[in-house]
């Protein structure tokens, strides 16, 4: 992969907050995500799924996900699986502690001893596992325009995830670098099939998109917008023009 | 139906210092109340519609608690068709306390824990109403 473009594991933790396993799993994907592997892990808000968080449910569907969930009612996993397609890792702290002889563990404000030394073991579990997925070939492969089914107003190539499957992604020069932006051709497909029309409104969304999937350090805002909008506005014409009746 | 109990749902939010807020203050209200008086019931099955956990719901009056204004556990409760006795949010009460800046998400700092102390006043008090409504028999109102 080059540039900055990236792809990371997104952990769904089920937060349960009326049981310590609950408070465990908050801890233990806030340790990865903060700790651990900080580069290469976001979080996703479980109830954002239901509560209409569009950029939640699409980073699920196009990255790879772990799912941690307190008890055998799996609820991160069954919400995930519901909203966005699966998670493509699931731990359960209950029988990650049974395996692993940990001690039962007490306290949801707090944890005790115990919790704590159980989230430090889950967190362990969780960066191995973003590892393993983080590690297949992340190379990018060009694709044609017409194969990945948009204009080619930067070149188009596909991004593997990790997962196995082919995200695409925009290159593009900003602010004098070169960049490949993940998922933004799916991005732009979907507010063209919206019929959104170029706006420095959109501007703004696009480039907060693409931060969403990519990780963009160093890079304005304003010019990211701009550079987006362009091949946006290329794209869409392009296809209203393609589209409209002869 | 009077309640006989009052549940406190906090939002989940794992990613903010508003949402861990938002959850201290749950339980701070939680402990100063009899045990089973008002309880903190976890989000996550609710998102799924779980019969049971809705099911524990009915006959508690539900408060939310919400980080920011995407208002996630008040959405996910009013989709269970759960009625909503009140509904906080964090930011609401952090702009009513401008000089309190919370930070930290594993571990508040002291203007996290300060500001969750102010609004588990403001719920508590919202709690210990619904549970007086509950107890309008004269003979067991004790204050």
């Amino acid at each position: 992969m080059s540039g900055v473009g990236n792809t990371k594991v997104g952990i769904i933790a089920c937060s349960g907050e009326e049981m310590p396993e609950g408070t465990i799993t908050r801890q233990a994907a806030l340790e990865v995500l903060h700790e651990l592997r900080p580069h290469r892990t976001v979080t996703i808000c479980l109830p954002l799924f239901l509560a209409g968080g569009k950029d939640d449910r699409a980073f699920a569907r196009l990255h790879p996900t772990i799912t941690v969930d307190g008890c055998e009612r799996r609820c991160a996993e069954r919400a995930t699986a519901r909203f966005s397609g699966g998670a493509t890792e699931s731990v359960v702290v209950t029988e990650l502690a049974e395996e692993l002889d940990l001690p039962a563990s007490s306290g949801v404000r707090r944890l005790d001893d115990a919790g704590r030394k159980t989230s430090e073991e889950v967190a362990l579990h969780i960066s191995g596992l973003v590892d393993e997925l983080m590690s297949g070939d992340s190379g990018t492969e060009e694709v044609s325009a017409d194969e990945g089914g948009l204009a080619a107003t930067g070149t188009q190539s596909s991004v593997p995830c990790a997962c196995g499957s082919s995200v695409p992604a925009l290159e593009m020069e900003v602010g004098g670098r070169r960049l490949e932006l993940t998922a933004l051709p799916l991005v732009m497909e979907q507010y063209a099939e919206k019929g959104l029309k170029p706006s420095p409104d959109l501007a703004a969304t696009l480039a907060r998109e693409a931060r969403v999937y990519n990780t963009l350090p160093d890079i304005d805002d304003e010019e990211l917008g701009q550079a987006l909008l362009d091949a946006y506005q290329r794209d869409y014409v392009r296809n209203a023009r393609k589209d409209a009746p002869e | 139906m009077k309640p006989d109990s009052v549940a406190v749902i906090p939002c989940s939010g794992i990613g903010k210092s508003l949402g861990t807020v938002g959850r201290e203050a749950a339980y701070l209200v939680a402990e100063r109340f009899d045990a089973g008086e008002v309880f903190v019931p976890a989000l996550a099955p609710l998102v799924l519609g779980d019969p049971e956990s809705v099911d524990e719901l009915f006959g508690s009056a539900v408060i939310t608690v919400d980080g920011c204004r995407l208002g996630c556990a008040r959405k996910t409760v009013e989709e269970c068709r759960i009625p909503v006795a009140g509904s906080f949010a964090v930011m609401e009460a952090q702009r009513q306390h401008r000089n309190l800046k919370p930070q930290g998400v594993r571990e508040l700092n002291d203007d996290g824990l300060s500001l969750a102390e102010k609004l588990a006043d403001e719920i508590a008090e919202q709690a210990r109403t619904l549970i007086r409504e509950d107890r309008s028999d004269p003979e067991e109102v004790t204050e």
